[in-house]
């Protein structure tokens, strides 16, 4: 490289400012590059001025898991999530299509909620103290646990047959380092069958070679009743943990924004449209708010 | 197997609007890295000392770091410093960085390879740098050039990929929303696995016309 441009210098061939970038115009551009990205500083106001004034909301989710977030057929996306961000959407402008989703993978929950690229995230994100350090949870929309599904006239009618019978019920399972112990908690002597995919792991249920599958409930709630008739639930389930959306710290007025719109959902005047969307994705009705003393404050 | 074709059958907007992103997000960065690496590459075969710098330091940070890492640096830097990229800009402009980095190394490559005799020549029949860089140099290196540039096109293809990572709806990103509907996880992917190798055994093909010529 040398010899050649040192060639080309010595023979008068190089009038460099004509065709190149000297050091100098470099130097300027990357100056005012840099100085351009950093005064380009966001506003201050609360999230929930913002959002307002853009007239639209922005949710992150993922794409990839029914029940909670998928595209059917059709390729609209939906899910538990989905009508969950809806009804925040709902509460901000009287109109759910006023929502615009990001699509993004599990890991980019928490970057895409501390980087501004999304208001709210609803993606089955489970509370936990470490992650509430990050970000601010708003309040859980459903609590995620383990259950058991069995083949409706199976061998087993319920979890106390399954615990009964000991280690001669096999338990079909999604692989996991923690699934063998998973099982044990519930089933202490049972024989775990671990699976690498979803429906491997029903298979070996429908075939007979598992007796039970153990899954999220949330999963076989809905695989249930896309299969009405065939499983049951064994009536026992372990393992809680609460799923709720996540909104970035420091946003007092639109954390608490989105809780009302959430809790009001559960508890209040929305109720229907939360009740019908769990009928939707979780083939059941969740129990109806009691009148009189708000039981959520007891 | 007739569940598979059913399956892809109702499928198939999804998959085919995935890969019609693939391969626009592929053309739009292998053009933007065209423009990027031959500027670039001429300012590294032909510029002093000092002002080769940074440009050596873009392509050995582009060249040295996984094609991921420049994806989710798209993605979130510019974030950070408050301009907000969408998934598909941030993935076209790592993309494009990527390629503008590997192109400009083939271009120093094949401009160095033509003989010094060349320039001279140039320069004794009265050509400016200018015309002897477009008229006498260009030609030559587009012939030695042309195949690694369609390698640098397979890369952008496969690499395109990593972009389902931030969300961008193409080829993959599409298989696997459509696997989380119907769990036919081995299937899909596989046969998404096939239309990339389809395009780009395609494209390598025309690469290697190009090299016997």
């Amino acid at each position: 490289m040398k010899r050649h441009f040192e060639e080309a210098v010595r023979h008068g061939t190089l009038q460099r400012g004509t065709f190149m970038f000297n050091a100098r115009t470099i130097v300027i551009f990357g100056i005012s590059l840099a100085g351009a990205l950093v005064l380009h500083a966001p506003a201050n106001a609360d999230k929930l001025d913002d959002v307002l004034a853009r007239g639209k909301l922005v949710v992150g989710t993922g794409t990839t898991n029914p029940p909670w977030h998928f595209k059917n057929e059709v390729g609209e996306l939906v899910g538990f999530d989905v009508d969950v961000a809806k009804m925040i959407a709902k509460g901000l402008f009287d109109d759910d299509t006023k929502i615009e989703f990001v699509s993004q993978a599990s890991d980019a929950r928490i970057p895409n909620i501390l980087t501004d690229k999304v208001d709210v995230t609803c993606q089955f994100v489970t509370v936990t103290a470490a992650r509430a350090q990050q970000v601010a949870f708003t309040i859980p929309y459903y609590r995620e646990g383990v259950s058991l599904m069995l083949k409706s006239g199976g061998k087993y009618k319920n979890y106390d047959e399954l615990k009964a019978a000991g280690s001669a019920v096999t338990i079909s399972v999604l692989q996991n380092v923690f699934a063998e112990q998973m099982v044990h908690d519930a089933l202490p002597e049972a024989t775990v069958d671990q699976f690498d995919s979803v429906d491997l792991m029903y298979q070996s249920l429908n075939s007979g070679r598992a007796d039970a599958a153990a899954t999220d409930n949330s999963s076989l709630k809905y695989y249930m009743s896309q299969n009405p008739d065939q499983f049951v639930d064994s009536g026992y389930s372990w393992n809680p943990q609460s799923y709720a959306c996540i909104v970035k710290r420091g946003n007092p007025d639109w954390l608490n924004f989105v809780n009302v719109a959430l809790r009001e959902s559960m508890t209040g005047t929305t109720f229907p449209v939360y009740k019908e969307a769990y009928k939707k994705w979780f083939g059941e009705y969740p129990t109806e708010p009691k009148i009189g003393f708000p039981g959520e404050l007891r | 197997m007739d569940a598979f074709l059913n399956q892809l059958w109702i499928a198939r907007w999804p998959l085919l609007d995935g890969l019609i992103t693939t391969l626009q997000i592929s053309i739009v960065a292998i053009v933007i890295g065209t423009i990027i690496g031959v500027l670039v590459g001429v300012q590294l075969t032909y510029g002093s000392y000092f002002s080769r710098m940074p440009f050596r330091l873009y392509v050995e940070i582009m060249r040295g770091t996984p094609v991921l890492v420049s994806v989710l640096a798209a993605f979130y830097i510019p974030s950070v410093m408050g301009l907000s990229l969408t998934a598909k800009m941030a993935g076209i402009l790592a993309l494009s960085l990527f390629a503008g980095a590997h192109i400009a190394e083939l271009t120093r490559g094949s401009l160095q390879a033509i003989p010094v005799g060349q320039i001279e020549a140039g320069r004794s029949i009265g050509l400016t740098f200018k015309q002897i860089v477009v008229n006498v140099l260009f030609p030559q290196a587009l012939r030695s050039a042309l195949p690694p540039w369609i390698n640098t096109g397979v890369e952008l293809i496969k690499g395109s990929s990593l972009l389902s990572l931030i969300g961008v709806a193409e080829l993959l990103l599409n298989t696997q929303e459509v696997i989380g509907r119907n769990f036919m996880a081995i299937q899909f992917y596989v046969f998404s696995g096939v239309i990339y190798l389809v395009i780009n055994i395609a494209l390598d093909q025309t690469a290697r016309i190009f090299d016997r010529r």
